[in-house]
């Protein structure tokens, strides 16, 4: 039995806010695959950047409010929903998929979703911030026909850690006569190094998994790859040596995709019956996940 | 599905028929680890920082007298790692045994009061304890976040897909309430409960019980997300730090409501009858919302657990920590024989229902008491 992508499907634009893209893509990706809200029994969402920088509750709970995923308990008439955030970066959505595919595997339950979007919380304020506005989704089911998503690798690279780092921290206001002012400012800084060694954990998790047998590169039909810097899956594949024919990558205005660029990519790409799909996501630690989808 | 066979609304692990799903094995907590600031504050102290006067009763109103504070050095990361590493101080593995290592915290303080939302706080967390095996996970989910790593390595343990993984979480969260003394003026104010938090790390280790032994019987969750507006918090504009909104009054009406149906669940799922719990530890929100909740609970059920654990008196509420605070806390006080069965009962922002059942049994013998 497999984890199985019933469908995805994202949304952008900053006039929705981090909460009305994240609803869109939900929306959208239970109409592509045929279900309704109430059948969702799982919902996580992975975004990083919400509108107003929101600590509590889960924005997931919010997600599943407004998509109208079983928010009033009716004990007896069948299951209600599940809801929480994974904070893992630009990893957060496969990280996301992998705790979906355990709660498939031990029957817990039935239908999972994974919902990610990003949006400046506070643009003209935030500093460094330069993630498109994009939220995705990915539905989510056991298979039992099928292998689905399999070879799950994590690995965090901590002596890389300064090279991505985001907070959000009080700055006085130093003009005169507002001492006693300030305010509370999210700064993103990404290091012009990050994308290099983004690039080479990213190869040496997978080369330690192939090393030690969980996954064959020559058996690749599609390389899902994300660091939320445009031209990483491209040069990824190079290293791989894997064909440029065979990437799949957010592109254009969503190049830079943060945590929905895995349901971006996944817009572009066919996961048929046969093909196997490698997804290695990269995020600030430096964290990658990687895994094999088969279709 | 339940023991009767019908429907459940919870999402539910374990139980007395064995499903539902796949737990090949049993999970029990290894051990629980606890970190607290020396620093106490009272609740007269924090109600004489208030800038506008008010008459506020707050201790009467609570029953918090005081709480624990973060001094100089102190934020949630140092809590967290002084609580992980009191945890792998009280069980029979090491970091690097760790398969899993979730970080569940609300506050992500790193360097004072700079909030840290990349990396992933697991990822130095790791580092620190040198659990370099562990798939590394940063998980937010209210008051509820460990409660929600505990479902999630319950699991995963039962599945056999993992042997071992640590929850933790490290609360700086007091600062909220110096947040709120700025602005509150009376006691229907949104952030009153803010005033009522206190500071404190917590981690627990799950891991594959031996063949035959006790651990975790039933674990349920689920989210009633018509609720999920009522207590929000997010980056503050009268200084550092976060504040929080809270409409306190709706939130435990409809929390005690809803709980009710969503514990006779768990309990049926396990054949147990609400008086075979002998401790009963609920989240820490305040004495008076705790011991009205129980009343409630009584009449629903016709009967009582042996045991209702309060801890909100001399802590505060912790946030995430707060059932593993009083778990660690027992277990040094040696309170619990083997047989004890516990029921850890999170009621949070979202609004979030998990309840996880299970017995003491080996835990009390890593606290120096074999009874």
């Amino acid at each position: 039995m497999g984890t199985i992508i019933e469908a995805t499907a994202t949304a952008d634009g900053g006039s929705l806010g981090a909460l009305g893209l994240a609803d869109a893509a939900a929306r959208l990706c239970l109409q592509r695959a045929q279900r309704t809200a109430e059948e969702v029994d799982l919902l996580i969402n992975a975004g990083v950047y919400n509108d107003k920088g929101i600590s509590e509750p889960a924005v997931a709970s919010l997600i599943q409010e407004d998509i109208g995923a079983n928010p009033e308990q009716q004990p007896g008439t069948g299951q209600g929903t599940f809801s929480f955030d994974v904070r893992n970066g630009g990893c957060g959505l496969l990280s996301g998929i992998q705790l979906v595919d355990g709660l498939l595997a031990s029957g817990t339950v039935k239908l999972g979703m994974v919902v990610a979007s990003d949006i400046d919380p506070d643009p003209g304020v935030s500093e460094g911030f330069g993630f498109p506005a994009v939220g995705g989704a990915v539905l989510l089911s056991a298979d039992d026909s099928r292998a689905g998503f399999t070879a799950f690798r994590c690995a965090t690279f901590p002596r890389f850690a300064g090279l991505f780092q985001s907070s959000v921290a009080w700055q006085e206001d130093t003009r005169a006569g507002r001492r006693d002012h300030g305010r509370n400012v999210l700064t993103v800084q990404i290091d012009e190094s990050y994308a290099d060694r983004a690039l080479e954990c990213a190869e040496s998790t997978v080369r330690a998994a192939a090393a030690a047998g969980v996954l064959d590169l020559g058996e690749v039909d599609v390389l899902v790859a994300t660091a939320s810097v445009p031209g990483f899956a491209a040069a990824l594949a190079q290293r791989l040596g894997l064909s440029a024919a065979r990437v799949a990558s957010p592109s254009g205005a969503l190049a830079g995709a943060h945590t929905a660029a895995v349901a971006v990519a996944l817009e572009s790409v066919r996961l048929d019956a046969g093909r196997t799909t490698l997804f290695v996501c990269v995020g600030a630690g430096i964290t990658v996940v990687a895994a094999l989808y088969r279709g | 599905m339940s023991v009767g066979g019908g429907k459940h609304w919870m999402a539910l692990e374990g139980g007395a028929d064995g499903s539902p799903g796949a737990g090949s094995y049993t999970s029990r907590f290894a051990a629980i680890g606890a970190s607290l600031p020396q620093r106490r504050l009272s609740t007269d102290e924090v109600m004489a920082s208030t800038t506008h006067r008010t008459d506020i009763e707050l201790e009467a109103l609570t029953g918090v007298r005081e709480r624990r504070v973060v001094g100089a050095g102190e934020d949630s990361y140092t809590l967290a790692l002084g609580a992980a590493r009191d945890a792998l101080a009280h069980a029979d593995c090491a970091a690097a045994d760790l398969d899993m290592l979730i970080v569940s915290s609300i506050s992500r303080h790193v360097g004072g009061l700079r909030v840290q939302l990349e990396p992933p706080v697991n990822v130095s967390l790791k580092a620190a304890l040198g659990a370099e095996r562990a798939i590394g996970l940063d998980i937010s989910n209210a008051c509820a976040g460990m409660m929600t790593g505990v479902f999630i390595l319950n699991d995963l343990i039962r599945q056999g897909r993992i042997r071992r993984g640590m929850v933790v979480s490290g609360e700086y969260i007091s600062e909220l309430g110096r947040n709120a003394a700025q602005e509150i003026r009376n006691v229907m104010d949104d952030q009153l409960a803010s005033l009522t938090l206190g500071d404190a790390g917590a981690a627990a280790i799950l891991e594959r019980a031996p063949e035959g032994a006790a651990g975790i019987e039933v674990a349920g969750f689920t989210t009633l997300s018509e609720h999920s507006r009522l207590c929000v918090a997010f980056p503050a504009t009268v200084g550092p730090g976060v504040t929080m909104h809270t409409d306190a009054r709706e939130i435990h009406r409809v929390a005690t409501e809803d709980a009710v149906p969503m514990l006779r669940e768990v309990l049926d799922q396990a054949g147990l009858t609400f008086d075979e719990i002998d401790y009963l530890i609920p989240h820490q929100t305040s004495a008076r919302a705790i011991t009205k909740a129980m009343a409630g609970f009584s009449e629903g059920f016709g009967s009582t657990p042996k045991h209702v654990v309060i801890t909100v008196d001399e802590l505060g509420n912790t946030a995430s920590t707060t059932h593993f605070v009083a778990l660690r806390k027992y277990l040094e006080e040696g309170r619990f024989v083997p047989l004890d069965r516990v029921l850890l009962l999170s009621l949070a922002s979202g609004l979030e229902v998990g309840i996880v059942i299970f017995k003491v049994d080996a835990l009390v013998g890593h606290y120096g008491h074999d009874h």
